[in-house]
């Protein structure tokens, strides 16, 4: 039964609202590729919740189907009809180009550096120099360790990330007493270090970059000012994170000594990471005054790995593929929403103007936050980002509050605080892959950073008005 | 969800039933098969071949009437079909030349000494699958419970 529903209504649901007619829809003048885009977005929807099929691949059925019914090259009968009914068709040129938005590249200058940093083992050296400090305390070691994924979950994926600081903190974590709470605390520390410190950077983690997609024209955010308020924002958040997991969970054990065997590489080819790795975090803290805006500097790295192999064509094949073209998935479908004018006449026929703007906002970000929980936080971002994007737009009650940047940057923080299921991001995955933490556990920690996130969020962009930020 | 197997190979049925027991708890992902000799064991590959099946892991005796088991391990390293099967040898009875053999020519992955510690056989086992499971590109995600902890973390960073 379970499984009927699963495979069964993400295709019937579409098929069903493409056969009703247009007038059904409580939508004014709605166009028929307009129909066919809310067909399709339904589609992605319930693809991406239920998932009978993996999630990128729902995305890449979305970019294919845009393409054959609601493109101008599209299947013939697609195309024909009284133009007045049938409406505005997208570009093919422009849906396909999602594949390299420059979100997409961005993204991919992300990966060039991660690989190499981890190829050249910059990550796992610059963790045992970092974690000095931080002696053998075992509430020390936990902040320091909580510190180091953070940061570097800021520029490497949140997954990769984890799984690197779980495989340091392994040997250790079967060292504790079974019945030491402590190890529960320190297997859950790195996820919940991971998902907040993706916020930090805007390749930091997939829904971030999805964002930026909608920060356009003078809502425009660059690298250095995405990092300048998020990283407060991650160092508050970490901080609570630290005492809720300290208190919850103390540890026994009094002496935690953390081994890691490794020596900085230095080969000519480590130090090109080193050199580019520094130049390129630079080059995009700088803003846009070298001339070049994030998109670009991200390809900086990629020319470079490429040209001196240290990104070889096997390494190339280990690119994380199936998280680009998830993120294009989302970007396409946003793309529809807006080309064809579905997003303002869907805005427009339900009187939002009417809502208080704090109703909307905290109720954007609760859904977002609920959503992100029980699905991939890519996914829940694809989905909400071009929906809340057009609102904003359209609600000109929020501009006192600063517009629509703070209802999408409030939708963002949310997507990455969904983190209280093992089943709500990889890093949790793999955290309850330890053993050392039960559901129950995670679902604690979980549900209160998550909530008080949220509403942190809120204090920042209240802030971030204040000082006339946004 | 294609089906992936587990084979293991003993001439007494004591010992073989016991390793089938010890991997009980892998059967929730594999198909744990049990086999009495070489040509058993063959029979049940050219099976699990034509069915399109895979075959994630065999663990295997050495001395059986028959095809010895270091003999059968190295057709199997040869056989394109498995090239990705993971390989134990679990034995009291391997001279150091079976064992040389068993090293270079089967490339077998472990070597167990009888009797055996169930819980470092099934943590071997589970460390191998894992392995297997990425080898091959599998989701991880989906196989809970038999995942390896420190193999996932290996091949994730």
């Amino acid at each position: 039964m379970k499984n009927l529903m699963k495979y069964f209504l993400p295709f019937a649901i579409p098929i069903l609202v493409l056969v009703i007619p247009t007038e059904a829809f409580p939508i004014d003048n709605l166009t028929i590729t307009e129909q066919r885009v809310i067909a399709l977005f339904l589609l992605a929807a319930l693809c991406w919740v239920l998932e009978p099929i993996p999630i990128y691949a729902t995305s890449v059925l979305v970019i294919v189907l845009l393409l054959m019914m609601v493109s101008n090259k599209g299947l013939i009968f697609f195309r024909t009809g009284d133009p007045e009914t049938l409406g505005t068709l997208v570009s093919y040129q422009d849906i396909m180009a999602t594949f390299a938005s420059p979100i997409i590249m961005l993204f991919l200058g992300g990966f060039f550096l991660a690989m190499a940093a981890t190829k050249y083992r910059l990550d796992v050296n610059l963790a045992r120099v970092l974690l000095k400090p931080f002696g053998k305390n075992p509430s020390h070691v936990m902040l320091g360790l909580m510190v180091i994924t953070a940061i570097f979950s800021m520029f490497m994926s949140n997954t990769a990330t984890t799984a690197m600081m779980l495989s340091i903190l392994t040997p250790v974590l079967a060292l504790f007493d079974k019945k030491d709470l402590g190890r529960v605390a320190f297997a859950l520390a790195i996820p919940v270090a991971a998902n907040i410190g993706g916020i930090g950077t805007p390749i930091g983690t997939p829904p971030n970059a999805i964002a930026l997609k909608y920060l356009t024209g003078e809502n425009a955010i660059n690298f250095g000012e995405w990092m300048s308020f998020a990283v407060p924002y991650v160092v508050v958040m970490l901080a609570l994170a630290w005492f809720l997991l300290k208190i919850l969970f103390p540890a026994e054990k009094t002496e935690i000594n953390l081994e890691i065997k490794s020596k900085f590489l230095k080969t000519p080819k480590a130090i090109i990471v080193y050199i580019t790795f520094t130049v390129t975090v630079l080059l995009w803290l700088m803003g846009g005054r070298h001339g070049m805006n994030s998109y670009v500097v991200a390809l900086i790295p990629v020319a470079v790995f490429s040209i001196t192999s240290i990104i070889t064509k096997e390494d190339l094949k280990t690119i994380s593929w199936d998280v680009l073209w998830l993120v294009s998935g989302g970007i396409a479908l946003g793309l529809a929403l807006n080309k064809t004018g579905l997003a303002q006449n869907a805005v427009s026929a339900i009187p939002f103007g009417e809502f208080s703007p704090y109703v909307v906002i905290a109720g954007a970000a609760t859904l977002c936050l609920l959503m992100a929980n029980f699905m991939s936080h890519t996914a829940t971002a694809n989905l909400l980002m071009p929906i809340v994007a057009a609102l904003g737009t359209s609600m000109e009650s929020l501009l006192p509050l600063g517009g629509s940047i703070v209802l999408i940057l409030a939708v963002t923080f949310a997507a990455s605080l969904g983190m209280s299921l093992p089943i709500s991001t990889p890093p949790n995955a793999l955290a309850n892959a330890t053993g050392h933490v039960n559901s129950q556990q995670m679902a604690k920690v979980g549900v209160i950073l998550g909530v008080v996130g949220v509403l942190l969020s809120f204090v920042m962009l209240f802030v971030l008005r204040q000082i006339g930020f946004i | 969800m294609e089906k992936i197997n587990i084979i293991c190979i003993d001439d007494q049925a004591d010992v073989l039933n016991a390793v089938v027991k010890d991997l009980a708890e892998l059967e929730s992902h594999f198909i744990v098969e049990g086999c009495d000799s070489a040509a058993d064991c063959e029979e049940l590959l050219e099976e699990i071949d034509a069915n399109g099946e895979l075959l994630a892991l065999v663990i295997s005796d050495h001395v059986m009437p028959g095809k010895s088991g270091v003999e059968m391990l190295t057709e199997l390293a040869a056989d394109p079909r498995f090239q990705g099967t993971k390989k134990i040898l679990l034995t009291g009875q391997a001279t150091q030349k079976d064992t040389i053999h068993a090293i270079n020519q089967a490339n077998i992955n472990h070597y167990f000494e009888k009797p055996w510690d169930k819980d470092a056989l099934v943590n071997e086992a589970k460390k191998l699958v894992t392995e297997f499971i990425f080898e091959k590109g599998f989701n991880f995600q989906d196989f809970q419970g038999v995942i390896h902890s420190e193999t996932l973390f290996k091949y994730l960073k």
